[in-house]
């Protein structure tokens, strides 16, 4: 899917975070280029997830680089406790436009419609003028199915159509990438499908998405990339053809049959 | 009855400074209260302990106590330091009591409102590039609001019954009209239980508004 020349709309170095003394993340080297779909494995404990929230700081990363668009995010050492903070916290503002997150949980503002949810940081954040976000919100539910249901409230939708209504929220800031935390994680199975194919059809129209995901289908068929975690390290890398195919860490192969037995 | 009717329009003064007493202590105290509950969520303990015992104190107080000591010592010490310079109308001493009586109940309230916002939908804010203002304006007091607002309805009830308090100091409210009205006519029931119908009366039409606050901010919750 990546054409070689092209620039890496996003790239880490060497990430490690602790939590209490425990090192969940030892290192981790990833880079995207555009249009990438890259899909991160790992059973839980792996640190799949803390890695994913250390790209845009909902976890502040220990030590490592970030570089969004080739620009590095600055860190310096806080005194007192020895932690990395941003050297300037508008940077990592500036930066987390570009990077939309879709959550586990959705995390919809529960107070704002549908359509106030995915309206709601292109206008304050992008300061986007309020017809114009209205059309783009519409477009964007439109996108995942959703219009019809742009005045309920997240409590009146289901666990599929509020994640889809993330996804939407999370189109409409026009991010150069896509961060998914396990995006289908807590619905109920038949709510599964749906989520699926709408980001399936995101993959299709060439963006660039970070998934982490257990869903294997997915990984296989629509991930340009499948990154495996185990532990903190990177275990494999490589299209879903070489990494399924070879199996080469041991641990995936355990990995993979505790899926299939799911 | 006739003098009941000729003090009909001092008792009407007295309880529209009943009301504006009431009104701008509520607002203040709304004021006080937030700041003091975000005091109390700070990191620093610097921020936290001091406005946490300044709250436990002046909840274990009776208001009526609160109103005196700073009504009366707070004039002492302007008139000590200040030569009578600058002096406390009753009115501004029962705003200002009320007003801190009001923070240290609803800062509890709001404390506990504010923990109870969901971290998701913070964290949401957080990853799509609010600043810290825009997330608590836009996400956490919105939330907050909804959970706060039957206490709020509570403390609202006892702040314009406390007004009452602050004739001791002097301020021609509904109650002081009421005993003075009394006082002449000698016909002390017929007065008090005017102005006690008139506390209810109050009451009664700010409970509809409440009711209407708590709808709109429960859409979206079932």
């Amino acid at each position: 899917m990546s054409d070689g020349n092209s620039r890496e709309v996003l790239r880490v170095e060497d990430l490690h975070k602790s939590f209490g003394g425990i090192e969940i993340l030892k290192g981790i080297t990833l880079a995207a280029k555009p249009h990438d779909v890259i899909s991160i494995l790992g059973s839980s404990g792996s640190g799949k997830s803390t890695f994913l929230r250390c790209i845009n700081f909902l976890e502040t990363p220990d030590c490592g680089r970030i570089s969004v668009n080739g620009e590095q995010i600055r860190l310096r050492q806080d005194g007192k406790r020895g932690a990395f903070v941003a050297e300037d916290p508008a940077q990592i503002v500036k930066m987390r436009r570009k990077l939309a997150m879709v959550f586990q949980q959705f995390n919809l503002w529960a107070h704002m419609t549908v359509l106030q949810n995915v309206m709601f940081a292109p206008m304050r954040v992008l300061k986007i003028d309020k017809k114009d976000a209205e059309l783009t919100a519409l477009a964007m539910l439109e996108k995942v199915g959703l219009a019809e249901k742009r005045h309920h409230y997240p409590s009146q939708l289901s666990g599929g159509q509020q994640q889809r209504v993330a996804i939407a929220r999370a189109l409409a800031m026009e991010p150069d990438v896509m961060l998914f935390d396990e995006p289908t994680s807590a619905l109920d199975p038949e709510l599964v499908g749906e989520v699926l194919k709408v980001m399936r059809a995101l993959a299709e129209d060439g963006r660039t998405m970070l998934v982490v995901t257990h869903e294997m289908g997915f990984a296989r068929e629509v991930a340009s990339r499948v990154v495996f975690l185990h532990q903190g390290r990177v275990e494999e890398d490589g299209t879903p053809d070489e990494v399924f195919a070879s199996q080469k860490s041991p641990r995936f192969q355990k990995f993979l049959s505790s899926m299939s037995n799911k | 009855m006739n003098d009941l009717a000729d003090y009909a329009n001092q008792l009407l003064a007295g309880a529209l400074v009943t009301i504006e007493l009431a009104l701008t202590s509520l607002l203040f105290g709304l004021l006080l209260g937030l700041a003091a509950a975000w005091a109390k969520l700070a990191p620093s303990p610097w921020l936290r302990h001091p406005v946490t015992l300044l709250s436990n104190v002046l909840r274990g107080i009776p208001e009526f106590l609160i109103i005196l000591i700073f009504y009366f010592g707070l004039s002492n010490f302007l008139a000590d330091h200040f030569d009578g310079a600058i002096e406390i109308s009753p009115f501004f001493g029962g705003v200002f009591a009320l007003s801190i009586i009001f923070a240290a109940y609803s800062s509890e309230v709001f404390r506990g409102a504010f923990l109870e916002v969901g971290r998701g939908q913070l964290e949401a804010g957080q990853a799509y590039g609010l600043n810290r203002f825009q997330l608590f304006c836009f996400i956490r007091l919105p939330l907050a609001w909804r959970t706060a607002l039957p206490s709020l309805n509570n403390m609202w009830q006892s702040l314009l019954k406390d007004t009452s308090l602050i004739s001791v100091v002097g301020l021609e409210d509904m109650l002081r009209k009421a005993q003075i009205g009394a006082q002449y006519t000698k016909q002390p029931f017929l007065f008090y239980a005017a102005v006690a119908l008139v506390y209810l009366l109050l009451l009664a039409a700010s409970n509809p508004l409440f009711g209407a606050l708590e709808k709109s901010a429960n859409k979206g919750f079932r």
